[in-house]
């Protein structure tokens, strides 16, 4: 396999012999996974908003063969590429997503997207990356430099984003970085106490999102009483997993994408349940905690603590989505809409996810000290 | 390799070796002997030691982290096995696809429900095998694109609504439509929609739309009867698959129709009821209930046209009743035909006067009274027949209670109870006041008159005439015979001489009553009614016509009495419909005058040689009922010198005690 050799010593050969391969092998199955999804789920919904049928198929295509490259070429990059892009790239997206509260395109009552070109993107899902790698920079830098509050800086960043999120709204978004943003901090060593209190804010966070948001309000009841009319994508989701059994129907032979609105999105997991069965599902979790698992572990030999929490971080957010939209598809909790890393389709999250784990990729490259 | 090769001889040499051999060997690396330990001193800086601290916690709760996750992801594979393989939520099964011509029968459509025809088996109702269109949504792949070209073959489909019953959750049977021709079905069948199907149904179709519609009755979208006979023989149309034959004959019944609808538009008349029975059978041959509607569009009919006026709607027969009257005296030989009664001034009894439409001021021979309906002459009759014999009478001639006939929509009669049955109901009862029944009580009480005294329970099921229908005899032969000749009367000399028909031989009694209306009767308003009997020498038919409120007019001559309505009707349908049973104008006057003779009897009979007539001087015969004080007051004085006059007046009150046993 080894086209290039040990001596090799171009860019392309010290990449490959110091990238995570098991990382990357994991990855390009999920994306190749992702394809077989879009060609299974995409064209009954395509038909039903009324869009030619092979278009979801070639745009979801486009942002799968995107994202590879984008892996691909992201994981080249050192470290110090990875936090200037992350400060450059969280400034412009911070902006971008408060420019929709202002310009946004309204899809279901939120203002979440912003048409860039004629392309409809979610800023919010870049922002997330981008934040988790400066807020790894600023707790790691603090250690460093004295003189700098990283932890009071990053407060005030995470403050202003989940006003903006407040704002579009995006609840599970805010959940999602609030999440992950307390997850550095109790990487960092936060103390135990504080990370405690901290997850007293973020449960007080989630009570508040289900007094102010109806819709957050309807999923939580919905997933309290399954059998109420409400709960009609949960119970059907559910019904594609039984119907899957052990084996599936087979590629393209499940109907649940022919009854759920969000069954090549949100649902997507139950969809896999049900035309590939128990097997390959638990095969598609596996190979998610295994990339989170393997991440993490990692990570326990790693010296710097950039690469640590800016790693972990990336890691973390990456198992949760895939956590929480395989969870809602299961019932395991209420239905909040994520996306399935590289198998959702979506434009936005898919590059995003790319980006995360490029990023991921070119921070837990071997290499020397000095390279930091 | 140097080392090994032998040096060259140098004596210096010699003994630096020997030095050499007396120290050991040391490997490289290690230290000398005797050296003094260097401990290399490495400076780390407190923030690094922080560092390195906060690493290893930093690590250790990496370890945290990773067993959260691996939590998390047990409880996903754990979910997952339990949601696929441990207890899955198995979706509804999917309707299996009926592609194939023999589909899934209903259950209500294995056999179609019978026919019904007229007794000379023209068909009245019939069930067309149809197709019902479903359609499972969940089958679909485009559900408004399915409901857009329904709607192309089916245009009256109500596109919103089917889209909303296509997109309701959990929806795995839909109607389409319930009814739909074979073209259309090809055609449905043709759109190749997945999902959409067929089921064998039946339509239920009415022929001849609106005759008889009220009779035939109706059945709902599945198929079971919900009206008239559709509902009453409901079992027996599904489980027999042989014609039901009715009674009705669709001749009579149009030709009735039509004659009364004309009076209806003439008149302006709000409804109209019209019977004919068969006399010998009691099977009736015609019902009409005016106004009436399309029996195939029943659900569109308002309740006013599905009403039947004829079985359902009960009314005061008026003047009609008084042949009751006469027959209940008649019987028992009571009063005879050569009687007298004192018609000669109203009858004042308590708030109401009994007064005649036409008063002759004069004692009337009891065919007068029938002949001019008196209503004072029918009280005097009734006085002496009493409150007892009367509800007997009415009693046994099924005036007190629903009419036996198929319709589940037969009345009760209206009548009062035994302890308000007053005198002065007694009195307004014998000219068909303060009583209500539906015209198909006064026809079949009336049947019984003129057939020679059977009465039947009315049928609109055929007879069979090889085997004769049972009925009960209330009454003498020779009873009849008179009614009979009173009701030929009526049509000769009396109210009703607008039944007469040319050549054929007509009885009948004119009954006009007054509508009621909340608590009283409405002025100027009332029901015009015709009773019939035809041929009336030897009755084959009965009829029975009333029009509701009409309005009088020069055709009428200015009235708008039974007479004047409703007789003309009747004796025009019996022209029209006499020939269709075989019956042909009597031209031959021998002939004629040979019936006349039979039926004639005179408005003034002569009693026979030897007997006392009841007339002034002798108003009450013996076994009258008791008269009541009021009335015996007003005797004249002739007639208190008479035997029956020192007969104790006791009060009504005295004798309800042996009202059963009379």
């Amino acid at each position: 396999m080894p086209a290039l050799s040990r001596a090799d010593n171009s860019l392309l050969g010290r990449w490959w012999w110091s990238v995570d391969r098991w990382t990357l092998f994991a990855v390009s199955t999920l994306l190749g996974f992702g394809y077989l999804m879009v060609l299974s789920a995409s064209p009954s919904v395509a038909v039903r908003i009324g869009d030619p049928r092979d278009l979801l198929i070639v745009k979801q295509i486009t942002f799968l063969a995107l994202a590879g490259v984008e892996i691909v070429i992201v994981s080249l990059l050192s470290p110090k590429d990875i936090r200037r892009i992350a400060l450059v790239g969280g400034i412009v997206t911070l902006l971008l997503t408060a420019l929709t509260l202002v310009h946004g395109v309204e899809i279901k009552g939120a203002k979440r997207w912003i048409d860039i070109l004629g392309v409809s993107l979610q800023p919010s899902e870049f922002l997330k990356v981008f934040f988790i790698i400066v807020n790894a920079w600023l707790l790691s830098e603090q250690r460093r430099r004295p003189g700098l509050n990283g932890t009071a800086i990053a407060l005030c960043l995470f403050a202003i984003i989940v006003l903006l999120l407040k704002a579009q709204p995006d609840v599970g978004m805010m959940a999602l970085i609030g999440a992950i943003f307390l997850a550095q901090l109790f990487l960092n060593g936060l103390n135990l106490v504080w990370v405690a209190v901290g997850g007293a804010l973020f449960c007080a966070g989630g009570a508040g999102s289900y007094i102010i948001f109806q819709h957050v309000r309807e999923r939580v009841q919905d997933f309290l009483h399954p059998n109420a009319t409400g709960a009609y994508q949960v119970h059907v989701a559910l019904e594609a997993f039984g119907n899957g059994g052990l084996l599936g129907t087979g590629p393209g032979e499940g109907r649940i994408k022919d009854i759920l609105p969000d069954a090549h999105a949100d649902f997507v997991f139950a969809v896999v349940g049900e035309e590939f069965g128990l097997i390959i599902s638990l095969l598609v979790v596996g190979i998610f905690a295994f990339i989170v698992l393997r991440g993490l572990l990692r990570l326990v030999a790693e010296h710097d603590l950039f690469t640590l929490l800016a790693a972990g971080g990336l890691l973390m957010s990456f198992g949760l989505e895939a956590f929480i939209n395989m969870a809602t598809a299961l019932s395991l909790i209420p239905a909040k809409g994520m996306t399935l890393p590289f198998i959702s389709y979506g434009g936005s999250s898919m590059l995003a996810i790319g980006l995360e784990m490029g990023m991921l990729l070119a921070l837990t490259r071997r290499r020397h000290h000095a390279d930091l | 390799m140097r080392e090994h090769q032998p040096d060259p001889p140098n004596p210096g040499a010699l003994a630096h070796r020997a030095e050499a051999r007396a120290a050991p060997v040391r490997p490289p690396g290690t230290p000398r002997d005797g050296a003094i330990p260097r401990l290399e001193t490495v400076r780390v800086t407190a923030p690094d030691l922080a560092r390195r601290a906060t690493l290893e916690t930093s690590r250790r709760r990496l370890l945290g982290a990773a067993a959260g996750f691996t939590t998390l992801f047990a409880a996903l594979a754990t979910k997952l096995t339990d949601a696929t393989i441990l207890d899955p939520v198995k979706p509804p099964p999917a309707p299996k696809n009926t592609f194939s011509t023999v589909a899934r029968p209903l259950p209500t459509a294995d056999r179609p429900r019978a026919m019904m025809v007229d007794r000379n088996g023209e068909i009245l109702a019939v069930s067309l095998p149809t197709a019902a269109v479903y359609a499972d949504p969940r089958q679909m792949m485009d559900r408004a694109d399915a409901v857009r070209r329904l709607q192309n073959v089916l245009p009256g489909l109500n596109g919103p609504a089917l889209l909303a019953e296509f997109t309701a959750p959990h929806r795995e049977f839909v109607y389409v439509a319930r009814e739909v021709g074979p073209e259309q079905e090809l055609r449905i069948n043709d759109l190749g929609i997945p999902g959409v199907n067929f089921l064998p149904a039946e339509a239920r179709h009415y022929p001849l739309g609106r005759i008889a519609a009220q009779t035939i009755g109706a059945v709902d979208i599945d198929g079971h009867g919900i009206a008239g006979l559709e509902k009453s023989q409901n079992r027996r149309l599904r489980e027999d698959p042989n014609p039901l034959r009715l009674a009705l004959d669709v001749r009579v019944q149009a030709v009735l129709r039509d004659e009364m609808a004309k009076a209806l538009d003439d008149f302006q008349a709000i409804g109209a009821a019209g019977i004919v029975m068969d006399v010998h059978t009691g099977e009736v041959l015609a019902m009409v209930s005016l106004p009436d509607y399309n029996a195939n569009d029943f659900a569109s009919a308002v309740p006013k046209a599905r009403f039947n006026r004829a079985a359902t709607g009960v009314y005061e027969p008026g003047s009609a009743f008084k042949l009751q009257t006469v027959g209940m005296a008649l019987d028992p030989g009571l009063v005879h035909v050569w009687d007298r009664f004192d018609t000669t001034h109203p009858i004042d009894i308590g708030r109401f006067v009994i007064k005649d439409y036409e008063p002759m001021d004069r004692w009337l021979y009891l065919p007068e009274i029938i002949a001019y309906s008196s209503n004072i002459g029918a009280s005097r009759i009734a006085l002496i027949v009493g409150k007892a014999r009367q509800r007997a009478w009415l009693r046994k001639l099924g005036f007190f209670e629903r009419c036996p006939i198929e319709l589940p929509e037969a009345a009760m009669p209206l009548v009062q109870s035994d302890a308000e049955w007053s005198e002065a109901t007694v009195m307004t009862v014998s000219f068909g006041n303060g009583i209500a029944m539906t015209p198909l009580h006064l026809i079949n009480g009336t049947v019984a008159l003129v057939n020679g005294g059977v009465l039947f329970a009315p049928t609109l099921l055929y007879q069979d005439p090889a085997t004769p229908r049972p009925g009960s005899a209330v009454m003498q032969p020779d009873t009849s015979d008179t009614v009979r000749k009173l009701m030929r009367d009526v049509v000769t000399h009396g109210t009703g001489t607008f039944g007469r028909v040319p050549g054929y031989f007509v009885g009948g009694k004119t009954g006009t009553s007054q509508v009621v209306r909340s608590g009283g009767y409405r002025q100027h308003t009332n029901r015009a009614g015709f009773l019939a009997a035809f041929p009336i020498n030897a009755p084959r038919y009965a009829f029975y016509v009333m029009l509701d409120s009409p309005h009088a007019n020069a055709l009428s001559q200015g009235y708008s009495t039974g007479g004047e309505i409703s007789a003309p009707v009747v004796a025009r349908t019996i022209a029209r419909i006499a020939p269709m049973f075989g019956l042909l104008p009597v031209t031959d006057p021998a002939e004629k005058a040979a019936i006349e003779r039979q039926i004639d009897l005179p408005l003034q009979p002569q009693p026979p040689p030897g007997v006392i007539a009841l007339g002034p001087g002798h108003p009450y015969p013996p076994g009258a009922a008791d008269a009541p004080d009021d009335l015996s007051r007003k005797r004249t004085p002739a007639a208190s010198g008479h035997a029956l006059a020192p007969r104790a007046p006791r009060r009504y009150a005295s004798s309800h005690a042996s009202d059963q046993g009379r």
